[in-house]
Protein backbone atom coordinates (compact mmCIF):
# COMPACT_ATOMS: atom_id res chain seq x y z
CA UNK A 1 0.00 0.00 0.00
CA UNK A 2 1.72 3.20 -1.37
CA UNK A 3 -0.01 5.31 1.32
CA UNK A 4 -0.84 4.65 5.02
CA UNK A 5 -3.76 5.74 6.78
CA UNK A 6 -2.98 6.37 10.42
CA UNK A 7 -5.25 6.81 14.15
CA UNK A 8 -4.32 6.59 17.61
CA UNK A 9 -6.49 6.00 20.54
CA UNK A 10 -6.14 7.09 24.05
CA UNK A 11 -7.96 6.20 27.49
CA UNK A 12 -6.83 8.59 29.47
CA UNK A 13 -6.03 8.49 33.60
CA UNK A 14 -8.09 10.58 35.82
CA UNK A 15 -6.35 11.97 39.13
CA UNK A 16 -8.73 13.97 41.66
CA UNK A 17 -5.65 15.95 43.62
CA UNK A 18 -8.49 17.05 45.82
CA UNK A 19 -9.92 14.75 48.84
CA UNK A 20 -13.18 17.05 48.99
CA UNK A 21 -13.60 17.44 45.54
CA UNK A 22 -17.55 16.88 44.95
CA UNK A 23 -17.37 14.38 42.40
CA UNK A 24 -15.29 11.21 41.56
CA UNK A 25 -13.49 10.30 38.52
CA UNK A 26 -16.31 8.79 36.39
CA UNK A 27 -18.45 11.47 37.00
CA UNK A 28 -16.01 13.99 36.27
CA UNK A 29 -14.94 11.95 33.05
CA UNK A 30 -18.47 12.31 32.24
CA UNK A 31 -18.66 16.01 32.93
CA UNK A 32 -15.52 17.13 30.69
CA UNK A 33 -16.94 15.03 28.20
CA UNK A 34 -20.33 16.86 28.27
CA UNK A 35 -18.51 20.34 28.34
CA UNK A 36 -16.42 19.72 25.15
CA UNK A 37 -19.79 18.88 23.16
CA UNK A 38 -21.67 22.06 24.84
CA UNK A 39 -19.17 24.01 23.80
CA UNK A 40 -19.76 22.85 19.91
CA UNK A 41 -16.98 20.82 19.32
CA UNK A 42 -19.06 18.05 18.24
CA UNK A 43 -22.42 16.27 18.80
CA UNK A 44 -23.13 13.36 20.63
CA UNK A 45 -24.49 10.11 20.26
CA UNK A 46 -28.23 10.15 20.27
CA UNK A 47 -27.97 6.43 19.58
CA UNK A 48 -27.14 2.95 21.15
CA UNK A 49 -23.69 2.36 20.12
CA UNK A 50 -22.94 -0.72 22.30
CA UNK A 51 -24.90 -1.98 25.36
CA UNK A 52 -22.64 0.10 27.59
CA UNK A 53 -22.83 2.91 24.93
CA UNK A 54 -26.07 4.43 25.47
CA UNK A 55 -26.74 8.04 23.63
CA UNK A 56 -25.14 10.47 25.02
CA UNK A 57 -21.94 8.32 26.48
CA UNK A 58 -20.13 10.22 22.87
CA UNK A 59 -19.79 11.70 20.14
CA UNK A 60 -18.15 12.42 17.12
CA UNK A 61 -16.07 16.39 16.77
CA UNK A 62 -15.80 18.71 14.55
CA UNK A 63 -12.21 17.73 13.78
CA UNK A 64 -13.57 13.70 12.70
CA UNK A 65 -12.25 12.68 15.61
CA UNK A 66 -14.23 10.71 18.51
CA UNK A 67 -14.29 11.70 22.31
CA UNK A 68 -16.24 9.25 24.85
CA UNK A 69 -16.38 7.36 28.02
CA UNK A 70 -14.76 3.81 27.63
CA UNK A 71 -15.28 1.68 30.49
CA UNK A 72 -15.08 4.45 32.98
CA UNK A 73 -12.00 5.97 30.88
CA UNK A 74 -12.32 9.72 28.70
CA UNK A 75 -11.20 8.17 25.86
CA UNK A 76 -9.95 10.17 22.36
CA UNK A 77 -9.89 8.65 18.97
CA UNK A 78 -8.41 10.76 16.43
CA UNK A 79 -9.58 11.27 13.31
CA UNK A 80 -8.29 9.19 9.95
CA UNK A 81 -4.76 10.62 9.16
CA UNK A 82 -2.35 10.43 6.11
CA UNK A 83 0.62 11.48 7.18
CA UNK A 84 2.60 11.64 10.66
CA UNK A 85 2.90 15.19 11.31
CA UNK A 86 -1.23 14.81 10.84
CA UNK A 87 -1.31 12.35 13.25
CA UNK A 88 0.95 13.41 16.16
CA UNK A 89 -1.07 17.38 15.61
CA UNK A 90 -4.33 15.49 16.25
CA UNK A 91 -3.38 13.52 18.70
CA UNK A 92 -2.57 16.49 20.38
CA UNK A 93 -5.29 18.55 19.72
CA UNK A 94 -7.68 15.36 21.61
CA UNK A 95 -4.83 16.51 24.48
CA UNK A 96 -5.75 19.90 24.13
CA UNK A 97 -9.37 19.68 24.53
CA UNK A 98 -9.43 17.29 27.26
CA UNK A 99 -7.08 19.35 29.03
CA UNK A 100 -8.83 23.15 27.94
CA UNK A 101 -12.04 21.48 29.40
CA UNK A 102 -10.36 20.96 32.59
CA UNK A 103 -9.64 24.30 32.76
CA UNK A 104 -12.29 26.35 31.70
CA UNK A 105 -14.24 24.03 34.41
CA UNK A 106 -11.86 25.91 37.02
CA UNK A 107 -10.88 22.56 37.80
CA UNK A 108 -7.21 23.03 37.16
CA UNK A 109 -5.54 22.83 40.49
CA UNK A 110 -7.76 19.84 42.10
CA UNK A 111 -7.88 17.66 37.94
CA UNK A 112 -4.96 16.25 36.26
CA UNK A 113 -5.39 14.59 33.41
CA UNK A 114 -3.37 11.72 32.73
CA UNK A 115 -2.16 10.38 29.79
CA UNK A 116 -0.65 7.21 30.95
CA UNK A 117 -1.30 3.45 30.64
CA UNK A 118 -1.09 1.79 34.49
CA UNK A 119 -1.80 2.91 38.13
CA UNK A 120 1.02 2.18 39.96
CA UNK A 121 -0.81 1.56 43.42
CA UNK A 122 -2.88 -0.88 41.72
CA UNK A 123 -2.08 -2.15 38.71
CA UNK A 124 -5.20 -1.11 36.73
CA UNK A 125 -4.20 -0.30 33.33
CA UNK A 126 -5.94 1.29 30.22
CA UNK A 127 -4.90 1.45 26.66
CA UNK A 128 -3.10 3.62 23.80
CA UNK A 129 -4.83 1.85 20.29
CA UNK A 130 -2.83 2.00 17.66
CA UNK A 131 -4.64 1.60 13.69
CA UNK A 132 -2.68 1.19 10.59
CA UNK A 133 -4.38 0.99 7.40
CA UNK A 134 -3.73 -1.86 5.02
CA UNK A 135 -4.82 -3.65 2.11
CA UNK A 136 -7.20 -6.73 2.43
CA UNK A 137 -4.26 -8.73 0.74
CA UNK A 138 -1.99 -7.97 3.53
CA UNK A 139 -0.51 -11.55 4.70
CA UNK A 140 -2.02 -11.01 8.06
CA UNK A 141 -2.97 -14.64 7.94
CA UNK A 142 0.03 -16.06 8.14
CA UNK A 143 1.30 -17.29 11.57
CA UNK A 144 5.06 -16.56 10.35
CA UNK A 145 4.31 -13.01 9.75
CA UNK A 146 2.61 -12.54 12.75
CA UNK A 147 5.69 -13.59 14.71
CA UNK A 148 7.76 -11.37 12.68
CA UNK A 149 5.43 -8.30 13.72
CA UNK A 150 5.48 -9.93 17.16
CA UNK A 151 9.36 -9.93 17.41
CA UNK A 152 9.37 -6.32 16.19
CA UNK A 153 6.76 -4.91 18.60
CA UNK A 154 8.76 -6.74 21.14
CA UNK A 155 11.83 -5.00 20.87
CA UNK A 156 10.32 -1.77 19.70
CA UNK A 157 9.75 -0.54 23.17
CA UNK A 158 13.41 -0.13 23.34
CA UNK A 159 12.47 3.55 22.11
CA UNK A 160 8.29 3.87 22.31
CA UNK A 161 8.88 2.72 26.11
CA UNK A 162 7.11 5.54 28.49
CA UNK A 163 8.41 3.77 31.61
CA UNK A 164 7.26 3.26 34.91
CA UNK A 165 8.44 2.20 38.35
CA UNK A 166 7.76 -0.99 39.89
CA UNK A 167 6.11 -3.80 38.12
CA UNK A 168 3.14 -5.83 38.16
CA UNK A 169 2.49 -9.95 38.11
CA UNK A 170 -1.01 -10.21 36.52
CA UNK A 171 -2.04 -13.91 35.80
CA UNK A 172 -2.92 -15.06 32.72
CA UNK A 173 -7.35 -15.64 32.32
CA UNK A 174 -6.95 -18.91 30.31
CA UNK A 175 -4.51 -21.43 30.22
CA UNK A 176 -4.70 -22.88 26.92
CA UNK A 177 -2.25 -22.09 23.67
CA UNK A 178 -0.65 -19.09 22.74
CA UNK A 179 -0.44 -17.80 26.72
CA UNK A 180 2.86 -17.67 28.55
CA UNK A 181 2.95 -19.09 31.87
CA UNK A 182 6.47 -17.93 32.85
CA UNK A 183 5.83 -15.31 34.99
CA UNK A 184 7.69 -15.23 38.30
CA UNK A 185 6.16 -14.18 41.37
CA UNK A 186 7.34 -11.05 43.78
CA UNK A 187 10.24 -10.16 41.41
CA UNK A 188 11.69 -7.06 42.05
CA UNK A 189 11.78 -4.21 39.53
CA UNK A 190 12.49 -0.56 40.35
CA UNK A 191 12.07 0.95 37.15
CA UNK A 192 11.29 -0.58 33.77
CA UNK A 193 10.93 0.56 30.39
CA UNK A 194 7.69 -0.29 29.20
CA UNK A 195 3.83 0.75 30.74
CA UNK A 196 2.18 -2.43 28.85
CA UNK A 197 4.49 -5.18 29.21
CA UNK A 198 2.91 -6.94 32.39
CA UNK A 199 0.04 -6.61 30.99
CA UNK A 200 0.04 -8.91 27.75
CA UNK A 201 -0.07 -12.32 28.49
CA UNK A 202 -0.65 -13.37 24.87
CA UNK A 203 1.12 -13.28 21.36
CA UNK A 204 -1.56 -13.61 19.81
CA UNK A 205 -5.68 -13.01 20.73
CA UNK A 206 -8.43 -11.29 19.64
CA UNK A 207 -9.65 -9.38 22.33
CA UNK A 208 -8.85 -6.21 24.30
CA UNK A 209 -9.40 -6.19 27.47
CA UNK A 210 -7.50 -8.81 30.53
CA UNK A 211 -6.64 -11.34 27.68
CA UNK A 212 -4.21 -9.05 25.82
CA UNK A 213 -2.00 -10.07 23.35
CA UNK A 214 1.01 -8.10 21.19
CA UNK A 215 -0.62 -8.77 17.98
CA UNK A 216 -4.20 -8.41 18.33
CA UNK A 217 -6.02 -10.26 15.51
CA UNK A 218 -9.31 -8.77 15.51
CA UNK A 219 -10.77 -8.54 11.96
CA UNK A 220 -12.54 -5.16 12.42
CA UNK A 221 -11.89 -3.19 8.82
CA UNK A 222 -14.05 0.62 9.75
CA UNK A 223 -14.03 0.27 6.20
CA UNK A 224 -14.53 -1.79 3.00
CA UNK A 225 -13.59 -5.20 4.03
CA UNK A 226 -13.26 -6.10 0.44
CA UNK A 227 -10.39 -3.86 -0.11
CA UNK A 228 -9.27 -3.37 3.55
CA UNK A 229 -7.99 -4.52 7.13
CA UNK A 230 -7.31 -2.24 9.86
CA UNK A 231 -4.23 -3.71 12.06
CA UNK A 232 -5.70 -2.46 15.50
CA UNK A 233 -2.73 -2.91 18.11
CA UNK A 234 -2.98 -2.26 21.92
CA UNK A 235 0.73 -3.79 23.13
CA UNK A 236 2.56 0.11 22.91
CA UNK A 237 2.45 2.85 25.53
CA UNK A 238 0.85 6.09 25.55
CA UNK A 239 3.60 8.75 24.40
CA UNK A 240 4.15 12.62 25.65
CA UNK A 241 6.96 12.85 23.29
CA UNK A 242 6.07 14.11 20.18
CA UNK A 243 9.14 11.91 18.71
CA UNK A 244 8.03 8.53 20.68
CA UNK A 245 4.83 8.82 18.51
CA UNK A 246 6.18 9.37 15.47
CA UNK A 247 8.59 6.96 15.62
CA UNK A 248 6.12 4.55 17.37
CA UNK A 249 3.97 5.21 14.46
CA UNK A 250 6.23 5.22 11.88
CA UNK A 251 8.93 2.66 12.31
CA UNK A 252 5.65 0.23 12.92
CA UNK A 253 4.34 1.60 9.45
CA UNK A 254 7.56 0.32 7.62
CA UNK A 255 7.47 -3.12 8.90
CA UNK A 256 4.06 -3.48 7.71
CA UNK A 257 5.24 -2.35 4.35
CA UNK A 258 8.21 -5.16 4.86
CA UNK A 259 5.94 -7.37 5.75
CA UNK A 260 3.29 -6.24 2.60
CA UNK A 261 5.93 -6.44 0.35
CA UNK A 262 7.56 -9.66 1.50
CA UNK A 263 10.90 -8.51 2.20
CA UNK A 264 10.63 -9.39 6.17
CA UNK A 265 12.87 -11.90 7.26
CA UNK A 266 11.74 -15.24 9.01
CA UNK A 267 14.96 -14.94 11.14
CA UNK A 268 13.74 -12.44 13.45
CA UNK A 269 11.34 -14.18 14.71
CA UNK A 270 11.76 -14.91 18.52
CA UNK A 271 12.11 -17.78 20.29
CA UNK A 272 8.95 -16.80 22.90
CA UNK A 273 7.73 -13.21 22.71
CA UNK A 274 5.45 -12.82 26.15
CA UNK A 275 8.37 -13.33 28.27
CA UNK A 276 10.83 -11.52 25.99
CA UNK A 277 8.90 -8.45 26.06
CA UNK A 278 8.70 -8.24 29.90
CA UNK A 279 12.29 -9.41 30.55
CA UNK A 280 13.38 -6.39 27.91
CA UNK A 281 11.17 -3.97 29.86
CA UNK A 282 12.47 -4.94 32.82
CA UNK A 283 16.33 -5.74 32.29
CA UNK A 284 17.99 -3.06 34.90
CA UNK A 285 20.91 -3.21 33.37
CA UNK A 286 19.49 -2.12 29.70
CA UNK A 287 21.33 -4.99 27.66
CA UNK A 288 18.18 -6.33 26.53
CA UNK A 289 19.33 -9.88 25.26
CA UNK A 290 17.09 -11.81 23.32
CA UNK A 291 17.08 -15.87 21.68
CA UNK A 292 16.15 -16.15 18.26
CA UNK A 293 13.56 -19.28 17.37
CA UNK A 294 17.05 -20.48 15.70
CA UNK A 295 18.69 -20.66 18.92
CA UNK A 296 21.15 -17.72 17.90
CA UNK A 297 21.40 -15.03 20.74
CA UNK A 298 21.05 -11.48 20.56
CA UNK A 299 19.79 -7.88 21.62
CA UNK A 300 16.93 -6.19 21.01
CA UNK A 301 18.80 -2.90 20.33
CA UNK A 302 20.57 -4.98 16.75
CA UNK A 303 17.37 -6.64 16.05
CA UNK A 304 15.87 -3.55 15.54
CA UNK A 305 19.05 -2.26 13.98
CA UNK A 306 18.59 -5.60 10.84
CA UNK A 307 15.03 -4.46 10.54
CA UNK A 308 16.17 -0.82 10.52
CA UNK A 309 18.45 -1.44 7.71
CA UNK A 310 16.12 -4.26 5.51
CA UNK A 311 14.05 -1.25 5.40
CA UNK A 312 16.44 1.22 4.24
CA UNK A 313 17.47 -0.81 1.36
CA UNK A 314 13.97 -1.56 -0.02
CA UNK A 315 11.89 1.44 1.07
CA UNK A 316 14.45 4.38 1.22
CA UNK A 317 13.83 6.91 -1.36
CA UNK A 318 9.77 6.17 -1.62
CA UNK A 319 8.63 8.66 0.16
CA UNK A 320 9.80 11.64 1.86
CA UNK A 321 7.62 11.10 5.29
CA UNK A 322 9.88 7.46 5.10
CA UNK A 323 13.06 8.66 4.74
CA UNK A 324 12.65 11.08 7.40
CA UNK A 325 11.50 7.57 9.60
CA UNK A 326 14.30 5.85 8.54
CA UNK A 327 16.85 8.72 9.45
CA UNK A 328 15.58 9.38 12.67
CA UNK A 329 15.27 5.60 13.71
CA UNK A 330 18.98 5.55 12.93
CA UNK A 331 19.28 8.28 15.06
CA UNK A 332 17.76 6.80 17.84
CA UNK A 333 19.68 3.16 17.84
CA UNK A 334 22.94 5.09 17.40
CA UNK A 335 22.08 7.22 20.51
CA UNK A 336 20.65 4.36 23.03
CA UNK A 337 23.96 3.45 23.45
CA UNK A 338 25.08 6.30 25.34
CA UNK A 339 22.20 6.57 27.98
CA UNK A 340 19.67 8.19 28.98
CA UNK A 341 20.66 11.92 28.89
CA UNK A 342 21.05 11.46 25.22
CA UNK A 343 17.79 10.40 24.41
CA UNK A 344 15.86 13.23 26.46
CA UNK A 345 12.75 14.12 25.09
CA UNK A 346 12.88 11.27 21.97
CA UNK A 347 12.20 8.37 23.88
CA UNK A 348 9.68 8.95 27.28
CA UNK A 349 11.47 6.09 29.56
CA UNK A 350 14.61 7.65 29.06
CA UNK A 351 13.58 11.18 29.83
CA UNK A 352 11.48 9.70 32.85
CA UNK A 353 14.41 7.53 33.92
CA UNK A 354 16.87 10.41 34.02
CA UNK A 355 14.40 13.07 35.44
CA UNK A 356 13.61 10.91 38.15
CA UNK A 357 17.20 9.53 38.95
CA UNK A 358 18.21 12.79 38.98
CA UNK A 359 15.79 13.64 41.59
CA UNK A 360 16.04 10.66 43.36
CA UNK A 361 19.58 12.13 43.89
CA UNK A 362 19.03 15.01 44.80
CA UNK A 363 16.45 13.90 47.21
CA UNK A 364 17.92 10.63 48.58
CA UNK A 365 15.04 8.87 47.91
CA UNK A 366 14.48 5.04 47.28
CA UNK A 367 12.76 4.09 43.84
CA UNK A 368 9.59 2.45 45.89
CA UNK A 369 9.27 6.14 47.71
CA UNK A 370 5.36 7.61 47.18
CA UNK A 371 7.11 10.73 46.37
CA UNK A 372 9.16 9.56 43.44
CA UNK A 373 5.65 7.08 42.17
CA UNK A 374 3.88 10.53 42.29
CA UNK A 375 6.68 11.85 39.74
CA UNK A 376 6.61 8.95 37.59
CA UNK A 377 2.67 9.62 37.25
CA UNK A 378 3.43 13.92 37.18
CA UNK A 379 5.50 12.98 34.11
CA UNK A 380 2.21 11.86 32.52
CA UNK A 381 -0.22 15.13 33.36
CA UNK A 382 -1.40 17.22 30.47
CA UNK A 383 -1.50 20.61 32.57
CA UNK A 384 1.28 22.15 31.01
CA UNK A 385 2.04 24.48 34.29
CA UNK A 386 3.28 20.95 36.32
CA UNK A 387 3.41 18.37 34.22
CA UNK A 388 6.96 17.03 34.13
CA UNK A 389 6.92 16.76 30.43
CA UNK A 390 6.29 20.02 29.66
CA UNK A 391 9.61 20.87 31.79
CA UNK A 392 11.28 19.27 28.80
CA UNK A 393 9.47 21.46 25.95
CA UNK A 394 10.07 24.59 28.00
CA UNK A 395 13.99 23.93 28.48
CA UNK A 396 14.22 23.33 25.09
CA UNK A 397 14.96 19.64 25.05
CA UNK A 398 11.40 18.09 23.44
CA UNK A 399 11.52 17.18 20.05
CA UNK A 400 8.62 18.83 18.52
CA UNK A 401 7.63 17.51 15.29
CA UNK A 402 4.12 19.53 15.10
CA UNK A 403 3.50 23.32 16.12
CA UNK A 404 0.83 24.71 19.12
CA UNK A 405 -0.88 26.79 16.27
CA UNK A 406 -1.67 23.57 14.38
CA UNK A 407 -2.88 21.85 17.24
CA UNK A 408 -5.21 24.79 17.95
CA UNK A 409 -6.70 24.65 14.78
CA UNK A 410 -6.63 20.75 14.54
CA UNK A 411 -9.17 20.68 17.50
CA UNK A 412 -11.98 22.13 15.17
CA UNK A 413 -10.92 21.27 11.97
CA UNK A 414 -10.48 17.99 10.59
CA UNK A 415 -7.13 16.76 8.67
CA UNK A 416 -7.25 16.43 4.66
CA UNK A 417 -6.76 13.62 2.86
CA UNK A 418 -8.80 11.34 4.61
CA UNK A 419 -12.55 10.55 5.35
CA UNK A 420 -12.69 12.81 7.92
CA UNK A 421 -12.55 15.85 5.94
CA UNK A 422 -16.46 14.71 5.31
CA UNK A 423 -16.76 13.91 8.57
CA UNK A 424 -15.88 17.04 10.06
CA UNK A 425 -17.96 19.24 7.29
CA UNK A 426 -21.15 16.58 8.67
CA UNK A 427 -20.43 17.84 12.05
CA UNK A 428 -20.26 20.58 11.45
CA UNK A 429 -23.43 21.13 9.92
CA UNK A 430 -25.58 19.30 12.18
CA UNK A 431 -24.37 21.22 15.03
CA UNK A 432 -26.45 24.23 13.18
CA UNK A 433 -29.50 21.93 12.73
CA UNK A 434 -32.33 19.92 14.74
CA UNK A 435 -31.81 16.87 12.62
CA UNK A 436 -31.74 13.13 13.94
CA UNK A 437 -28.44 11.51 12.90
CA UNK A 438 -26.64 8.03 13.54
CA UNK A 439 -22.86 8.73 12.64
CA UNK A 440 -19.93 5.94 12.51
CA UNK A 441 -16.67 5.50 11.24
CA UNK A 442 -17.96 4.25 7.96
CA UNK A 443 -21.09 5.89 6.99
CA UNK A 444 -24.39 8.61 8.75
CA UNK A 445 -27.88 8.02 8.51
CA UNK A 446 -30.15 11.15 8.77
CA UNK A 447 -33.86 10.84 9.96
CA UNK A 448 -34.89 12.31 7.02
CA UNK A 449 -33.89 9.47 4.85
CA UNK A 450 -34.05 6.00 5.35
CA UNK A 451 -31.05 5.40 3.14
CA UNK A 452 -27.29 5.47 4.73
CA UNK A 453 -24.51 7.38 3.18
CA UNK A 454 -21.46 5.29 3.45
CA UNK A 455 -18.13 6.06 3.73
CA UNK A 456 -15.75 2.84 3.06
CA UNK A 457 -12.97 4.04 1.47
CA UNK A 458 -11.01 5.82 4.48
CA UNK A 459 -9.12 7.52 1.43
CA UNK A 460 -11.96 9.62 -0.03
CA UNK A 461 -12.47 12.82 1.84
CA UNK A 462 -16.67 12.38 0.77
CA UNK A 463 -16.82 15.93 1.02
CA UNK A 464 -18.69 17.15 -1.92
CA UNK A 465 -21.15 14.45 -1.86
CA UNK A 466 -21.70 15.24 1.31
CA UNK A 467 -22.32 18.66 0.73
CA UNK A 468 -24.77 17.65 -2.32
CA UNK A 469 -26.25 15.30 0.38
CA UNK A 470 -26.95 17.69 2.88
CA UNK A 471 -28.14 20.34 0.61
CA UNK A 472 -30.87 18.04 -0.88
CA UNK A 473 -32.25 17.52 2.81
CA UNK A 474 -32.61 21.17 3.37
CA UNK A 475 -30.03 21.18 5.76
CA UNK A 476 -27.84 23.52 3.82
CA UNK A 477 -29.01 26.90 2.56
CA UNK A 478 -29.40 26.80 -1.21
CA UNK A 479 -26.82 28.16 -3.21
CA UNK A 480 -27.95 31.91 -3.73
CA UNK A 481 -28.81 32.08 -7.48
CA UNK A 482 -27.10 35.18 -8.77
CA UNK A 483 -29.48 38.24 -9.50
CA UNK A 484 -29.88 39.63 -13.01
CA UNK A 485 -28.02 42.78 -13.33
CA UNK A 486 -30.07 45.80 -13.79
CA UNK A 487 -30.47 46.65 -17.14
CA UNK A 488 -28.93 49.97 -17.99
CA UNK A 489 -30.75 52.76 -18.62
CA UNK B 1 20.23 0.81 39.02
CA UNK B 2 23.65 1.91 36.99
CA UNK B 3 24.81 1.79 33.83
CA UNK B 4 27.14 -0.89 33.33
CA UNK B 5 28.48 -0.37 29.93
CA UNK B 6 30.61 2.33 29.49
CA UNK B 7 29.38 3.09 26.60
CA UNK B 8 26.03 3.61 27.73
CA UNK B 9 27.30 6.19 29.80
CA UNK B 10 27.38 10.08 28.96
CA UNK B 11 30.70 11.56 29.61
CA UNK B 12 30.50 14.10 32.34
CA UNK B 13 33.01 16.14 34.23
CA UNK B 14 33.95 17.04 37.77
CA UNK B 15 33.90 20.55 38.49
CA UNK B 16 37.46 21.63 39.53
CA UNK B 17 37.45 23.03 42.96
CA UNK B 18 38.27 26.67 43.13
CA UNK B 19 40.99 27.00 45.57
CA UNK B 20 41.64 30.23 45.94
CA UNK B 21 38.15 31.85 45.48
CA UNK B 22 39.17 34.14 42.61
CA UNK B 23 39.50 34.08 38.72
CA UNK B 24 37.26 32.19 36.62
CA UNK B 25 35.21 29.48 38.23
CA UNK B 26 35.07 25.55 36.99
CA UNK B 27 32.32 24.64 34.50
CA UNK B 28 28.88 24.30 34.95
CA UNK B 29 28.16 20.18 34.35
CA UNK B 30 24.87 19.51 34.86
CA UNK B 31 22.39 19.92 32.19
CA UNK B 32 20.85 23.79 31.51
CA UNK B 33 17.63 23.13 32.51
CA UNK B 34 18.07 20.64 35.42
CA UNK B 35 17.57 23.37 38.07
CA UNK B 36 14.12 24.04 36.52
CA UNK B 37 13.25 20.59 36.47
CA UNK B 38 14.06 19.94 39.82
CA UNK B 39 12.06 23.02 40.80
CA UNK B 40 9.13 21.20 38.85
CA UNK B 41 9.77 17.87 40.69
CA UNK B 42 10.00 19.58 44.19
CA UNK B 43 5.91 20.69 43.50
CA UNK B 44 4.61 17.14 43.12
CA UNK B 45 2.45 15.80 45.91
CA UNK B 46 4.40 13.19 47.32
CA UNK B 47 0.60 11.49 47.98
CA UNK B 48 -0.62 11.58 44.62
CA UNK B 49 0.31 8.19 43.01
CA UNK B 50 -2.15 7.11 46.39
CA UNK B 51 -4.64 9.09 45.30
CA UNK B 52 -4.45 8.17 41.70
CA UNK B 53 -7.26 5.18 41.40
CA UNK B 54 -8.19 3.70 37.83
CA UNK B 55 -10.33 1.28 36.75
CA UNK B 56 -8.59 -1.04 34.16
CA UNK B 57 -9.49 -0.25 30.52
CA UNK B 58 -8.70 -1.72 27.37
Amino acid sequence: MRKRIYGIETEYGLLVNDNDFPYGPVEIADRIKDHVFSKGLGVLDLHYRAKHEPPGNGGFLANGGRLYIDMGHLEYASPECCNLVDLITFDRAGDQLVQDAVEELGWADQVSIIKNNVDLETNATFGCHENYLVGRSFPFDERENLKILSAFLVTRQIYCGAGRIGACNPHPFRDWDGVSMEIHEEEPVDFQISQRADHIPNEFYRWVQYNRAIVNTRDEPLSDPTKYRRIHLLVGDSNMSEFATAMKMGTTTLMLDLLEQGFAKREWILAESVGTMRSISRDPEFKWEITMRDGNRSTALELQWEILECAKAHLGGSRHETDWILENWESVLTDIPKGPEALLGRVDWASKYWMLSEFKKEENLDWHDPWLKSQDLEYHNLNRQTGLYWGLEETGDAFRKTTDAAIEHSKTTPPRGTRADGRGALIKALMGTHAGYLIDWIGFRLSKNEEPFLMLDPFISYKSEIHDYLRSMDLLPQPETPSPLPEKK
Amino acid sequence: MDMNDPLRREEKKESAPDRHDSGPKGPDVSRPGRDNLLKRMKKVDPKQSEKYKQRTGQ
